[in-house]
């Protein structure tokens, strides 16, 4: 046996135990846990009429709402019986009063993410879900005509909005 | 005729006949199930308390001279303290249909509450009542909304109240099956469009057309990610949302008739127009307005009575003129006119004897015990002739309280699709032709 031939013989043994059948590696996919739960579960209960208003008042303005003002909106809100109509009606004079605290269409559009972040915090005490954010930004950056007090009107009118 | 033709024709003939609505007179789309005698119910609580002594049996002279004949004059005992009211219609209005002059509130506590809820529910309330309750049994606005065909909307039943309490409680039910959904719009005008109220509610922002789009597509957004609803039931009753513009505009529209002045004094009444004027007077607002099918109207000054005799005597003038001018805008009011029961009943009467309250013309005041006296009340129906019994007197104890509403049912033809057992008083036959 020549020396070519044993150096043959080397290389297809080692290239045997390189290529050769070997034990098969078992990837395990997992994911992490993960806590799941009903957006409507973590509010189980429909805000009192003085909540509603104290809240809405606080949401809009930034401040406590004055005690003679609670006063004669509950009045107004208990005298008619289409609550939902009421409290758009309550919503819109606060959304019209120039004293209120929404941020301008210009702080806004300058960042529109943090707007919807915090806007999701004020109106319904959580953060946004990814789709949520996404879909609202979308929204906001493609529609130029879409104001602070249309984004309001439409959450503060929301189901969400009237749990807790 | 050939017989393909004849088929063609025919088939022709029975699709018209199912596809086009038919325009009634009325103003209706399509005609009611079940035989209406009119198409429009105004029932008119002449409540606080009044005694037939005062009213029917004119013990202080004909206190009611709009809707009383008679022209007995005022006891000069308390004229002084009666305030002198022009006639708003020239005709009195027991002429225009049946008057049980001995009707009964036969059972039940005569307070104010439980009398009004077994008008409003056709059921003496037998126990306790729990004001923070809806009634127990469905109102008159339940089934109207659930079993006239076609269904309507809740603009077509309105509770008009002069006071809150537990009054705003009284336009739906808890019972099963029922509730908010067949509900009925209530609104005490006095709180809602006043100074207080404009100065809160007055000034809101107004959206455009295509803002509102962008507003229910935001909203809509977030409710599709939230499994609640805030609907009829917690958030009282839900009307349509084209319902819901107009009634926003009409209290819009409201605000600035008030702002103009036009409501400080409408009817021009000598001295002022007093709290059962001013519900009467938003009454006709709704009526003229939305021409409701079905619309329940209290007034309760005459309660003042616990205290002031004469005064009470007063309001039950006030009253009367309140409920002629109420008819004047029904006959004044198109597709209402000639298509109206008007149906007037005190919710209970008064003690027989005075408390020790004595006012300024010597005379006592009365409370309400659930004596006798207290449960004896009267009741008007008016209505076009040929659909009510046109200047009827009953003068023996005929009719009760619980009736009202089988009346206001067979009036509006939905009578015979209320489930048996549910109502307990009948129909008031005597009136009707």
């Amino acid at each position: 046996m020549t020396v070519r031939n044993t150096l043959a013989i080397l290389l297809l043994l080692v290239g045997f135990t390189q290529y050769s059948c070997k034990k098969e590696t078992l990837y395990n996919y997992e994911v992490e846990d993960v806590n799941v739960s009903r957006r409507d579960a973590s509010k189980p209960n429909v805000k009192s009429t003085t909540e509603f208003i104290s809240i809405a008042y606080s949401d809009v303005f930034g401040s406590t709402i004055p005690h003679d003002k609670l006063v004669k909106l509950q009045l107004a809100y208990s005298a008619f019986g289409d609550q939902k109509l009421i409290e758009q009606l309550v919503i819109r004079n606060f959304l019209q009063n120039t004293t209120n605290a929404i941020p301008s269409s210009q702080e806004m559009k300058g960042d529109v993410a943090t707007f919807i972040q915090k806007s999701y915090v004020k109106f319904f005490g959580r953060n946004p879900n990814e789709y949520e954010a996404w879909y609202l930004k979308n929204m906001i950056d493609t529609d130029q005509s879409i104001t602070p007090e249309i984004v309001y009107y439409g959450m503060m009118t929301s189901n969400e909005y009237r749990y807790y | 005729m050939e017989r393909r033709s004849f088929i063609k024709k025919a088939a022709v003939a029975t699709t018209g006949a199912f596809a086009l609505p038919y325009i009634l007179p009325s103003g209706r789309l399509f005609a009611a199930s079940g035989n209406r005698i009119v198409n429009h119910v105004v029932v008119c609580l002449y409540a606080g308390g009044v005694r037939n002594l005062e009213t029917m049996h004119k013990a202080e002279g004909n206190l009611m001279p709009n809707l009383l004949s008679g022209t007995e004059g005022i006891n000069p005992q308390i004229i002084g303290g009666m305030t002198d009211l022009p006639s708003p219609f020239p005709t009195k209005l027991q002429s225009y249909g049946t008057l049980f002059k001995e009707f009964r509130y036969a059972a039940g506590a005569t307070g104010h509450f439980n009398a009004h809820s077994a008008v409003l529910t056709g059921h003496y309330n037998l126990v306790d009542v729990n004001l923070k309750q809806r009634p127990a049994n469905p109102t008159i606005f339940e089934y109207y909304r659930k079993h006239n065909s076609p269904s309507m909307s809740a603009l077509n039943a309105w509770w008009v109240s002069n006071s809150l309490g537990p009054y705003p409680a009284l336009n739906f039910s808890n019972y099963p099956g029922y509730g908010a959904l067949y509900g009925a719009n209530y609104i005490q005008p006095g709180s809602v469009i006043s100074q207080d109220a404009l100065s809160v509610l007055g000034d809101p922002k107004n959206f455009s057309g295509v803002d509102l789009e962008k507003i229910n597509k935001i909203r809509s957004f977030c409710d599709n990610n939230f499994a609640k609803s805030f609907t009829a039931g917690d958030a009282g009753i839900t009307n349509t949302t084209e319902d819901a513009l107009l009634l926003d505009q009409y209290i819009k529209d409201s605000y600035t008739e008030a702002l103009a002045g036009n409501y400080d004094n409408p009817w021009s009444v000598p001295e002022y127009m007093s709290g059962d004027m001013r519900n009467v007077f938003y009454a006709e607002k709704i009526i003229e307005r939305f021409k409701p099918e079905l619309l329940v109207v209290n007034m309760q000054d005459v309660d003042v009575c616990h205290t002031n005799f004469t005064q009470y005597c007063n309001n039950i003038r006030r009253a009367d003129y309140s409920v002629a001018h109420l008819w004047n805008t029904i006959q004044s009011t198109p597709q209402m006119a000639n298509d109206t029961m008007l149906i007037v009943v005190p919710e209970h009467g008064r003690n027989l004897d005075p408390n020790t309250v004595i006012d300024a013309y010597g005379r006592y005041a009365l409370d309400h015990n659930n004596d006798d006296t207290s449960r004896e009340i009267f009741c008007l129906v008016a209505g076009p002739s040929g659909k009510v019994v046109q200047n009827q007197v009953i003068t023996t104890v005929t009719g009760q309280t619980i009736d009202v509403i089988p009346t206001v049912a067979k009036a509006l033809g939905f009578l015979n699709e209320i489930p048996s057992g549910m109502l307990q008083g009948s129909p008031l036959d005597q009136a009707l032709v």
